[in-house]
């Protein structure tokens, strides 16, 4: 016996022990153990817990993952959102398994400089991504995402199909998730087997499935904001605002020029409070302005202040009763179904719209603001020219006449405080 | 005839060296671009995301492989007392892993052609190569070791044995696997591999390299087989194990997950070993060893301690759920590949350069070489550290995501300039191996401890009383 044990350790020295218990013993072990197994797991959960026909990508959608991947993309951005509060919190529903099943190969990542993408879709407009891409810091302040200028001819509105591939892959992120639709959800949670399981829990608890701060919403709470201190509002406005806004709120910055609509100009337009405090907090749905929701009350509140004191846009004179009487004519013939009876931009036709019509009550644009988009619309929305003046924008079907009594009757709907 | 095949050792060394410069460039220039993101001028070729998969594979492939090349063609000769397969293979290999593998896969990524998989960001057609290469490098310096038959071997022996064939294998599966196995489950192969790359390539080869240049240039024997072999066997049941720590609160079965964490734990004891024996065994050198290859795999092991500890703490939940994701993973990183792997490598290779008679060697540089190596990781890796706290903190509040960008950009700039301390370091490195008197390499041995021959090594690093078959004495050395 004691030969044996003498043995042993002396056995554990030699070549032919090391090389086919450490070298391949123990590999075949960690792959059953830590690949194998857990991939039959996945793939179970999988089978289970997917829509029966989840959509795959296109073939843009998949070249946009080529380049997605060969650009190392995934070494800043992860593309998984772990079952953890502070990720959930951020990103939204935990990944679930069936979510990846057409990753090859997997891009979840292991750093984050910039955000997940997990739940991407349906955070930004394309425009905003061209301009994203093409110049990162003219929409985002302090990015330190490198351009990817080579993708375009020169500007942000002439993209090349690489940059139309990868935005059209970044779309699809979050999507067959979100398509799967609340039966979807029902569906994975009820095939999950997670019902004494935490974590397995945790995927299904959030109310949205996409939490990113910046993603606009048409509804949604907001709280609303009051006048705060306009200094530390300027600060944040060079900060967050400026790069699209311009520093003087011109709707000039550098951002601007490839954004469609384009950034509101702050000195033309009178904001009301509620307004502006739904803008902030939802940003402006169909269009590059995105919500501020992470932001809190007091920084938000110091926004308000500083977006307000950009405006020139004085207070008018009484207008003629008979002007206004012409002009709610013609807004409640041409313009209510849009911007709503009452100009509150809750129109019949609001939920068709790729972009929500303004809220004239919240806002008051000055008299060359207002006939500057009745004369010529507004590009990348559906507010069309309406004036037929004779010039070669002038295509739309109203008098100059009739254009200018709606002018002052649609600046008389704003409401100090809307 | 010198068994030990002294132009290949030199070849690698210096291939090494070279191309240690040129990762470390793609490194600087990747974390200047993080301070200056429009540096490039948006040129698909120097984007941050090419950079950033040619620095790490450069660092793997380029240097640490051609150190561990150059440290084998040295180390197995005297290990077994018989040559390497075959020089002619060699030259062959040299050329496969240098101007197959490394340039091409640079350049292939720099152009666009790319896996976005850690640790296997060459293209498929690279991976091809490594695989060859791998199994070349198994039938160059494995059959000596077998040429032994039932014989025990020393310790470096099993590490190489078992690192060679096990990296043969785990290639593969980080490599390949993804690519056909989608999504999550994927990603579980894809874990293996990040934790394989690190814990059963790099690290067996360098602690091979450690474990064999405490007792050659200390000439005292190692302070306990019987730690070595403990800490051996542990180590390679449980590094394996460690993968799926990168993906913890993932999909991955939580019993995965556990099961790596729980090893990431008792990993970090089986290192407790294995520095304790190996610092037992430098007890009697002092801290800063007059022989710079022997202070540089001293200083490794400390580094080997702290990383390993760093790496159990960091894995277990209450921990992994703040730092992971943030900076604070890089200082680990670089605190495993630049100062734990890099200081045995460059002691790997310093040591078989002084054991070359034609070989150039300066003392000077090397000791200037390592003051600035230890300084920029050190101040580098607490810079780090401290910057992916400061992330994890912003990230669990609720503020604004590019508040931790912002709140990064200072350590970023501390980051980048320790780059320049580690640069001037090698670059003393390489005038150490360039510079100087040729043969000073074994002068200073004979100085610090005295050279023994071959033989004497030889016979020490085994457990065999017998003189072996093969003596032969270090060229230009008389006894």
């Amino acid at each position: 016996m004691n030969d044996a044990v003498k043995r042993l350790p002396r056995a554990l020295r030699m070549a032919y022990i090391v090389a086919s218990v450490c070298g391949v013993g123990f590999f075949a072990m960690s792959v059953l153990l830590l690949g194998v197994w857990p991939g039959q797991v996945l793939e179970e959960q999988t089978r289970k817990m997917s829509p029966e026909h989840p959509l795959n990508l296109t073939v843009s959608e998949s070249r946009g993952r080529e380049i997605y991947s060969y650009e190392g993309c995934a070494y800043c951005h992860t593309q998984q959102v772990r079952y953890l509060e502070s990720d959930m919190a951020r990103f939204g529903a935990p990944t679930l398994a069936w979510e990846t099943r057409f990753d090859y190969p997997h891009l979840w990542g292991t750093r984050r400089i910039g955000p997940d993408l997990a739940r991407e879709s349906g955070s930004h407009p394309e425009d905003w991504h061209f301009v994203h891409l093409f110049a990162p810091r003219s929409v985002v302040a302090d990015s330190v995402m490198p351009s990817y200028s080579a993708m375009f001819e020169g500007s942000p509105d002439r993209p090349k199909q690489t940059a139309r591939d990868l935005v059209a892959y970044l779309e699809t992120l979050g999507r067959s998730r979100e398509l799967a639709g609340p039966e979807g959800e029902a569906h994975a949670r009820a095939n999950c087997n997670c019902d004494k399981d935490e974590m397995g829990q945790m995927a299904f608890h959030t109310s949205e499935l996409n939490t990113n701060p910046r993603k606009t919403r048409r509804n949604g709470a907001v709280p609303v904001l009051v006048a705060g201190d306009g200094k530390r509002g300027l600060e944040l406005y060079a900060r967050y605002c400026a790069s699209c806004h311009g520093t003087k709120g011109l709707g000039d910055g550098p951002g601007a020029a490839g954004l469609h609509p384009a950034p509101a100009n702050l000195a033309e337009h009178k904001y009301g409070l509620e307004r502006l405090s739904f803008a902030l907090t939802n940003g402006i749905d169909g269009t590059a302005m995105p919500a501020w929701r992470d932001l809190n009350f007091g920084d938000l509140s110091a926004l308000v202040a500083a977006v307000r004191s950009f405006s020139v846009v004085q207070q008018e004179l009484p207008a003629d009763p008979k002007t206004l009487e012409a002009g709610a004519r013609v807004y409640k013939a041409n313009c209510a179904q849009c911007h709503g009876e009452t100009g509150a931009g809750d129109g019949i036709a609001v939920n068709e719209l790729r972009v929500v019509p303004a809220n004239l009550q919240g806002v008051r644009p000055s008299l060359n603001a207002t006939l500057h988009v009745l004369h010529n619309g507004i590009e990348g929305t559906e507010m069309a020219p309406w004036a037929s003046d004779g010039t070669p924008n002038g295509t739309g079907r109203l008098s100059e006449a009739e254009v200018s009594a709606m002018a002052v009757y649609v600046r008389g709907l704003y409401q100090e405080g809307r | 005839m010198p068994l030990v095949e002294q132009k290949l050792v030199y070849a690698h060394g210096l291939a090494a060296v070279v191309m240690l410069f040129v990762s470390i460039a793609f490194g600087i220039f990747a974390s200047i671009e993080l301070l200056l993101p429009d540096l490039s001028g948006g040129s698909p070729w120097l984007s941050w995301g090419r950079l950033r998969y040619d620095h790490t594979q450069g660092i793997l492939f380029g240097w640490l492989g051609n150190a561990f090349l150059a440290f084998l063609y040295h180390a197995v000769p005297v290990l077994t007392g018989r040559r390497v397969t075959s020089a002619r293979l060699g030259q062959w290999l040299f050329g496969l892993w240098n101007f197959v593998i490394v340039v091409p896969g640079w350049l292939l990524v720099l152009a666009g052609f790319s896996q976005p998989l850690e640790w296997a960001e060459f293209p498929l057609i690279i991976d091809a190569f490594v695989v060859l290469a791998l199994l070349l490098m198994a039938i160059q310096f494995l059959p000596p070791f077998f040429a032994r038959g039932i014989e025990d071997l020393y310790v470096s022996s099993w590490y190489i044995i078992g690192g060679l064939i096990f990296t043969i294998l785990a290639y593969p599966m980080g490599n390949f696997v993804p690519e056909l196995v989608p999504g999550a489950r994927g990603a579980a192969f894809s874990g293996l591999w990040i934790h394989d790359a690190v814990g059963l390539f790099v690290t067996p080869l360098a602690l091979a390299i450690i474990y064999f240049v405490i007792p050659a240039a200390s000439r005292r024997p190692i302070y306990s087989h019987f730690l070595s072999m403990l800490g051996f066997w542990l180590l390679f049941f449980l590094y394996p194990l460690n993968g799926t720590h990168h993906y913890v609160f993932s999909v991955i079965p939580m019993s995965a997950q556990i099961g790596a964490i729980t090893a990431s734990a008792l990993l970090g004891v089986d290192v407790i070993l294995v520095v304790a024996n190996l610092l037992l065994s430098l007890r009697g050198t002092g801290w800063f060893p007059r022989d710079l290859p022997l202070r540089f795999v001293g200083t490794g092991t400390v580094f080997y301690l702290v990383v390993s500890i760093q790496g159990s703490v960091q894995a277990q939940m209450a921990v992994n759920q703040a730092v992971h994701f943030s900076d604070w993973v890089i200082g680990h990183s670089h605190l495993a590949m630049l100062g734990f792997a890099t200081f045995a490598a460059a002691g790997g290779i310093a040591h078989a350069w002084q054991r070359i008679p034609w070989a150039r060697y300066n003392h000077r540089a090397m000791v200037w070489a390592y003051w600035l190596l230890s300084s920029g990781v050190v101040i580098m890796v607490i810079n780090l550290t401290i910057a992916g706290m400061v992330e994890a903190r912003l990230w669990q509040s609720n503020a604004p995501w590019l508040d931790s960008v912002r709140a990064a950009r200072p350590f970023w700039i501390g980051r980048t300039h320790s780059s320049l301390l580690i640069v001037a370091g090698f670059i003393a490195f390489l005038l150490g191996l360039t510079t100087g008197p040729r043969g000073a390499g074994l002068a200073e041995g004979e100085e610090s401890v005295g050279l023994e021959t071959i033989d004497e090594m030889a016979r020490r690093l085994t457990y065999s009383d017998a003189p072996s078959p093969r003596a032969s004495r270090w060229p230009g050395v008389s006894s």
